[in-house]
């Protein structure tokens, strides 16, 4: 019995497998014999021309894969010219896992969504008859190549939440320049920073770019500055979850990074008080984590505000003393405003800075200053406010009286 | 003072010898310099100072032209110390120069005759007893002055003073280390502090006081000459400095009898 059958399917098995040839009879050049009219369009006037040069030397072509394979709705057609549309391709047929990762995105949601206008497949970012691997130069989506595969869509169709000028600021900063001037194809593209068939949402917890996985997706190429953020004050509250910590896009802005030389920077030279002040300077934020107020007020006073802001770089910003990835409390005996480290520290600028420096403190808040030594020039400085007020209003009386007895000498000899 | 015979109203005088002229244009440019690129950091809060020093070169720059312009003033100070130490004129103007009780009297002197109150209450019977018998508190003439008038003698000694503590005061902020080797922070702080608000009290000196009694006084309106040909007449040398007008006479009606007594 059990023989039998056997017999019976392999021999059906047999009959399918020579039966194969005539039934499965479209071979490439079958569908070209058409397709290969460069003027061939549908009804709707959208052509149906395939190029058969791209499609050979596409990833696809090169592993010999039959048009049959991924359209195969006409695996069984009989009839031409077939029937139109057909059936969108299913590439998760042998792309499982990208398929996978691609249900996941924010791509797929919007295809998901009844009635949404957009509808985001594997076609769109991949191409289609063309499709060659990520290595290839040609790739639309090889690194050099990927932005502008992106922008297709995100500069007008589907526009970034901070305006439509926020995705092309990345073409200003330096891992585009990098990517373009110099063809560094390790800089950071789209997908370095965004992901790929996995794309997530900035407010979505699990998107790379999200607050909580920055530091993370920034590391990954910037090893060492990830390490020295985490040793730092703000990297330590980073990790026990702090909401208002910053992370690295909070100073170094998103998708306009630029070298801290460039002088849009928002961490160039004479800019960064301005970022360090956003919190340190921020009443709320300094009360709530008892951090000490009014430190941009007191630098702008001091001679390296006043010059930092005529535009001299060379005097100390925030970051000359304070550090910056691994900023430290000076409580710290690493920090590079510790008092045993602070003649150091001024010495990077003031060679042989002696202790001095670290007797008094640099921000110095006019209502704190009472019993400090401070309170001297304060006094001077009063005393010459006095003296100035004094002088000049007797200069002033003076000139009036002068002025006062040669009108009334005019009206008498007048 | 009446017109003296030894003198003639059109004669001319050298107020101001070249070397002196020569001091005062440095003071002039190395003070306008001074003020170009030092004042602005003072009021750094301005926006309309930004674009005084629009790049981070030319920020450079200012404080190189500060630094040489300070250079330059403190040489035409050490040139005019010798002048007034080592040559007649310059040691008779500094005698001059030297501040009198004669010069407070002056100013209480010259504001009370400007301000003519005592000679309104005379006028209206008030106090009549008293003013007849002190008229000196009528203040019915203007005080007579000699070379150099309490005004003159007050702005020289400003800039002396004023030079002395902006040197010492610059020269700190200028060698910053060496300063905060020998003085705590709080220290170097009070020469900055001394070293602005000085230049705020010379710059508003100068806009306010000199400006007004070298320019804008309606007796010299619109400009005394004096600092460009160093001349004055002997007119002007009658009626703004009697006393010096004076000497000269009683020095001419000296030499007189012997010139007579040659011919």
């Amino acid at each position: 019995m059990a023989e039998r059958k056997t017999i019976f399917f392999a021999s059906f098995y047999l009959f399918l497998f020579l039966l194969a040839p005539f039934v499965l009879s479209q071979t490439n050049e079958d569908c070209l014999a058409c397709h290969a009219d460069p003027e061939l369009k549908a009804e709707a006037g959208k052509s149906l021309f395939v190029d058969n040069e791209k499609f050979l030397s596409s990833a696809h072509g090169k592993a010999e894969i039959s048009c049959v394979d991924c359209h195969t709705d006409l695996g069984q057609t009989k009839d031409f010219p077939h029937a139109s549309p057909l059936k969108p391709v299913d590439c998760s047929q042998c792309h499982e896992t990208a398929s996978q990762e691609f249900q996941k995105s924010v791509h797929f949601m919007t295809t998901e969504t009844k009635g949404s206008p957009i509808v985001v497949g594997c076609k769109d970012c991949h191409g289609t008859h063309d499709i060659r691997g990520s290595d290839d130069y040609d790739s639309t989506i090889f690194p050099l190549n990927l932005p502008a595969t992106c922008e297709k869509c995100h500069l007008k169709k589907v526009p970034a939440k901070k305006g439509p000028d926020f995705i092309l600021k990345y073409e200003e900063s330096v891992h585009f320049q990098a990517l373009q001037k110099f063809g560094l194809t390790m800089s950071a593209n789209c997908s370095n920073c965004h992901g790929a068939h996995d794309i997530k949402q900035v407010s979505d917890p699990l998107s790379p770019v999200s607050r909580k996985n920055i530091i993370g997706t920034c590391g990954s190429c910037h090893v060492g500055i990830r390490k020295a953020y985490l040793e730092g004050v703000h990297g330590k509250d980073y990790v026990k979850g702090v909401g208002d910590v910053p992370v690295c896009t909070d100073c170094h802005s998103e998708h306009d990074i630029l070298s801290r030389q460039d002088l849009k920077s928002k961490v160039y030279a004479t800019k960064v008080a301005e970022v360090c002040s956003r919190c340190h300077d921020n009443l709320a934020l300094t009360r709530q984590y008892g951090m000490l107020a009014s430190r941009l007020e007191t630098y702008k006073e001091s001679f390296h505000g006043i010059a930092s802001s005529f535009g001299e770089t060379r005097v100390a910003n925030c970051a000359s003393c304070h550090g910056f990835h691994d900023i430290r409390p000076s409580s710290d005996p690493n920090s590079s405003i510790n008092p045993e480290n602070l003649p150091k520290t001024c010495g990077k600028c003031h060679p042989g800075a002696s202790r001095n420096f670290a007797e008094a403190p640099i921000h110095v808040i006019r209502g704190e200053i009472a019993g400090t030594k401070y309170r001297f020039s304060y006094y001077v400085k009063n005393i010459y406010v006095i003296a100035i007020t004094a002088i000049i209003s007797v200069f002033l009386i003076f000139i009036a009286a002068d002025l006062f007895r040669r009108i009334i000498r005019k009206d008498k000899h007048g | 003072m009446d017109s003296s015979p030894h003198i003639r109203d059109d004669e001319i005088f050298l107020r101001m010898n070249l070397a002196e002229r020569i001091q005062h244009y440095l003071l002039i440019s190395t003070f306008f310099l001074l003020m170009v690129t030092g004042l602005p950091l003072f009021f750094y809060e301005f926006k309309a100072f930004k674009w005084f020093f629009p790049t981070e070169r030319v920020f450079y720059m200012r404080g190189i032209i500060h630094r040489a312009a300070a250079v330059v003033l403190i040489a035409n100070l050490v040139w005019h110390l010798f002048y007034a130490a080592f040559t007649a004129r310059g040691r008779n103007n500094l005698k001059e120069m030297i501040p009198k009780i004669k010069d407070f009297r002056n100013a209480f002197e010259l504001l009370w005759y400007n301000v003519g109150l005592t000679r309104f209450l005379y006028r209206l019977g008030i106090s009549k007893k008293f003013f007849d018998a002190h008229p000196y508190w009528l203040f019915k003439n203007p005080p007579l002055f000699g070379r150099y008038n309490f005004i003159e003698k007050f702005e020289y000694w400003a800039v002396g003073w004023g030079s002395v503590v902006m040197i010492i005061s610059g020269f700190f902020m200028w060698h910053v280390e060496l300063s905060l080797r020998f003085f705590p922070l709080w220290a170097h702080d009070i020469f900055v502090i001394v070293h602005s608000y000085e230049a705020i009290l010379a710059f508003l000196a100068v806009i306010v006081w000199h400006m007004y009694n070298v320019h804008l006084n309606p007796e010299v309106f619109p400009m005394s000459k004096i600092w460009l040909n160093g001349q004055i007449t002997g007119q002007e040398l009658r009626l703004l400095h009697p006393l010096e007008y004076q000497k000269i006479v009683e020095e001419r009606e000296k030499s007189l009898p012997k010139n007579a007594a040659a011919t």
